[in-house]
């Protein structure tokens, strides 16, 4: 299915455009929540909300706004962050960091995570200490460049050029897969 | 065009952290320019792939309750037409709750709406306080950063590069140090040094007759930027070492990382 014909089946409301739309990106989408708040009941619980507000609000993207998957993303980067921000948040296990993460991908018993023999593990390991960092703040924790700059004292240009670097690793790495 | 891909932007503008203006900025270049548009294509892309590896499958409970959650969320039933009133005095009581019922249905409308603008109005206003702090904070960087340069051109500044190349610690570290002989100022401005762990320091030493003197501590971090030393004014080369937090009375040889001589 096409872009074009998920963003349309969703807006008629379509439960097979639904369907298709979760079984492609729900494992990602997941992803992008659970990196944040590594308790699985919470972050599925802010991925229900997330997804359900995707498909309802669905009219509200627009195309020529950036591809559907970053929308999406942000969408539920930002629901992670917001509850992770809110006065209910259980702060316990709170230490999540790109070697946790890791570590607990190690731990389970679906292999999926390794396609064409790279693993999360091996793309961390292209990453150097500033990349690492980088990474570790945006993707894990939820910080934005600004915030980033501030906690490090490092200027924000500096960031900006170290996100960037970041990502042409992962894109370099990626293109293999 | 390059310069626009690698300033960053198009990465920030994935992450969702740009204003409205910046935003509407990559939209507009991205669909005037090719390259742009492939360079956020190809960075989405490789986004999602990773998403999608370091990513996990929700429980399948939760598919379910989205599914279910997404049923809830049919349109609004139409309002029903009322039934002929059987009596006079029934159809007044019938009326007055009817317009009741309406009227609360409104305020709970009216409720939701007021509730609903007042929050997104509360968002869109953090969002500014965000942004215009950011603002603040890039001015203030780029004033000092201003001040600092002015200060540095009024000067007669020698440049010593350090090298690492001679040295085991690190091999492609690369230093810069401008050194003003009639005043004595010293900057220093990193090209390539490695982050250090946590209780060590790069100590800058001014090398002269008497020895080595420490004359200040480097943030490797701040690659490009002038950092102002201790001033030194006789000195016949300049080296870095790496030191315990706060810096040492003698460096340490064996962790010497670069060096330079004044010529």
């Amino acid at each position: 299915m096409q872009e074009k014909q998920i963003i349309s089946g969703l807006k008629a409301r379509n439960k097979a455009a639904v369907e298709y739309l979760y079984e492609k990106y729900s494992r990602a989408l997941f992803g992008v929540v659970v990196r944040i708040i590594p308790q699985r009941d919470q972050a599925e619980e802010v991925f229900h909300d997330a997804f359900v507000k995707i498909v309802s609000k669905i009219d509200s993207y627009q195309k020529g706004r950036g591809a559907l998957y970053t929308w999406m993303a942000n969408i539920c980067r930002n629901a992670a962050i917001d509850k992770t921000r809110s006065k209910e948040f259980s702060k316990s296990g709170q230490t999540n960091s790109i070697d946790d993460y890791v570590y607990a991908l190690e731990g389970r018993s679906d292999t999926g995570d390794y396609v064409d023999g790279i693993g999360v593990k091996e793309l961390m390991a292209e990453l150097n200490d500033d990349q690492k960092l980088i990474i570790d703040y945006i993707y894990f924790k939820g910080y934005s460049h600004a915030e980033i700059a501030e906690e490090f004292n490092i200027p924000l240009g500096t960031v900006k050029s170290r996100v960037r670097a970041s990502f042409a690793v992962l894109k370099k790495k990626m293109e293999k897969i | 065009m390059k310069g626009y891909i690698s300033s960053g932007i198009l990465e920030l503008y994935l992450l969702g952290e740009l204003s409205e203006r910046e935003r509407q900025e990559v939209e507009q270049m991205a669909a005037r320019y090719p390259e742009i548009r492939e360079e956020l294509d190809q960075l989405e892309a490789s986004m999602f792939a990773f998403d999608r590896l370091s990513g996990q499958k929700p429980s399948p409970a939760i598919k379910d309750k989205i599914f279910a959650s997404l049923e809830v969320e049919t349109p609004p039933a139409s309002i029903k037409t009322m039934d002929t009133p059987e009596s006079k005095a029934l159809s007044r009581w019938r009326n007055f709750s009817a317009a009741a019922a309406v009227v609360a249905l409104l305020a709970t409308v009216f409720a939701f709406y007021f509730a609903n603008r007042y929050y997104s109005t509360q968002e869109e206003y953090r969002t500014l306080v965000l942004e215009r702090s950011v603002l603040a904070e890039e001015l203030e960087i780029n004033q000092a950063r201003y001040e600092q340069m002015e200060e540095f051109l009024g000067g007669d500044f020698d440049r010593i590069p350090l090298e690492g190349e001679a040295y085991e610690m690190q091999k492609d570290a690369q230093v810069d140090i401008f050194w003003d002989r009639n005043d004595a100022r010293v900057f220093a401005s990193v090209r390539n040094l490695q982050l250090l762990e946590p209780g060590q320091d790069y100590q800058l030493w001014a090398i002269g007759e008497d020895g080595p003197i420490g004359i200040g501590i480097i943030n490797a971090s701040q690659t490009g930027l002038l950092q102002q030393m201790e001033t030194v004014s006789a000195a016949g080369a300049f080296a870095i070492t790496i030191e315990p937090k706060g810096g040492s009375q003698t460096p340490t040889l064996e962790n010497l990382v670069v060096l330079g001589e004044v010529v």
